[in-house]
């Protein structure tokens, strides 16, 4: 086991790297929002859109950001407010149950959130494991820090193991159909 | 390494890697001899989209603990009265 301070300092670095982004850009797209005729509501739900494309952007791809964290975030928040903005501009009442494109992507979700639960409850330390490698991309090292193993290598071994196992639930919980529809 | 892991990551490289031509063509081939492998791909992809999913999930809710930190903490009650002032003009 990791002594408990260092399992927090891991979670407290990311929390803090959080909290100062919204401290430092929310008031901007809360100001621009508000500008554009939008609610706190609005605000809060276009920021945190932009916050988890902000965050995927530079995780993913790595990529350098040539403005500061705030401009960029600025800059996602805009877009998605112009973005769904426009849409329910528009004056065409759309019909969910006869478009088939939204039917499917609507069953899509459903099946895969119910997925999801059904993965959890099955093994969430794999979950856990499993999107720390490859949804925050951490790098070995820190991934046996954070789940308390002796070291990278035993870290890749139950990488492995939890991708098995993990594989093999999707693969046996898709083919139920009785499980994910109830 | 066990031999169900080497095709795990083979799969992985395949489908991670920026698909190399070499990977490419080492399962392709394999795919011709072993019809399943082609079925052992697919339920790698979608274990992968349902882990990025999941990830999103978790992030998500981080995001949503530190608003409710910001919103509610007392140490953070000037940036609070800074946003509430913007909506409530």
């Amino acid at each position: 086991m990791i002594p408990k301070s260092d399992k927090e300092k891991v979670s407290n670095d990311h929390e803090a790297l959080l909290m100062s982004l919204y401290q430092d850009a929310f008031p901007l797209v809360a100001s621009y929002v508000k500008k554009m005729g939008g609610s706190f509501d609005e605000a809060k739900d276009i920021f945190q859109d932009a916050l988890i494309i902000y965050y995927e952007k530079v995780r993913h791809t790595g990529i350098t950001l040539r403005y500061t964290e705030k401009a960029y975030l600025f800059g996602i928040a805009k877009y998605l407010w112009n973005k769904r903005y426009k849409v329910t501009s528009k004056e065409l009442p759309i019909d969910i149950h006869n478009d088939p494109d939204v039917v499917d992507s609507v069953y899509e979700e459903i099946s895969s959130s119910r997925l999801i639960n059904l993965l959890q409850t099955a093994g969430e330390k794999c979950m856990q494991l499993l999107s720390a490698f490859y949804y925050e991309r951490l790098n070995m090292e820190t991934l046996a820090e954070r789940f308390g193993f002796s070291g990278p290598r035993s870290a890749t071994v139950q990488k492995f193991k939890c991708l098995e196992k993990i594989k093999e639930t999707v693969k046996e919980k898709s083919l139920n159909y009785e499980d994910i529809m109830e | 390494m066990k031999t169900s892991w080497n095709e795990l990551l083979l799969i992985e490289d395949y489908l991670l890697s920026d698909r190399k031509e070499a990977d490419s063509v080492v399962l392709e081939a394999r795919m011709i001899l072993q019809p399943d492998l082609k079925d052992s791909i697919f339920w790698q992809e979608k274990t992968y989209s349902l882990i990025e999913q999941y990830g999103r999930q978790q992030l998500r809710k981080e995001i949503e603990q530190v608003h409710e930190k910001l919103f509610t903490a007392p140490e953070h009650a000037s940036f609070r009265q800074k946003i509430i002032r913007l909506f409530s003009k």
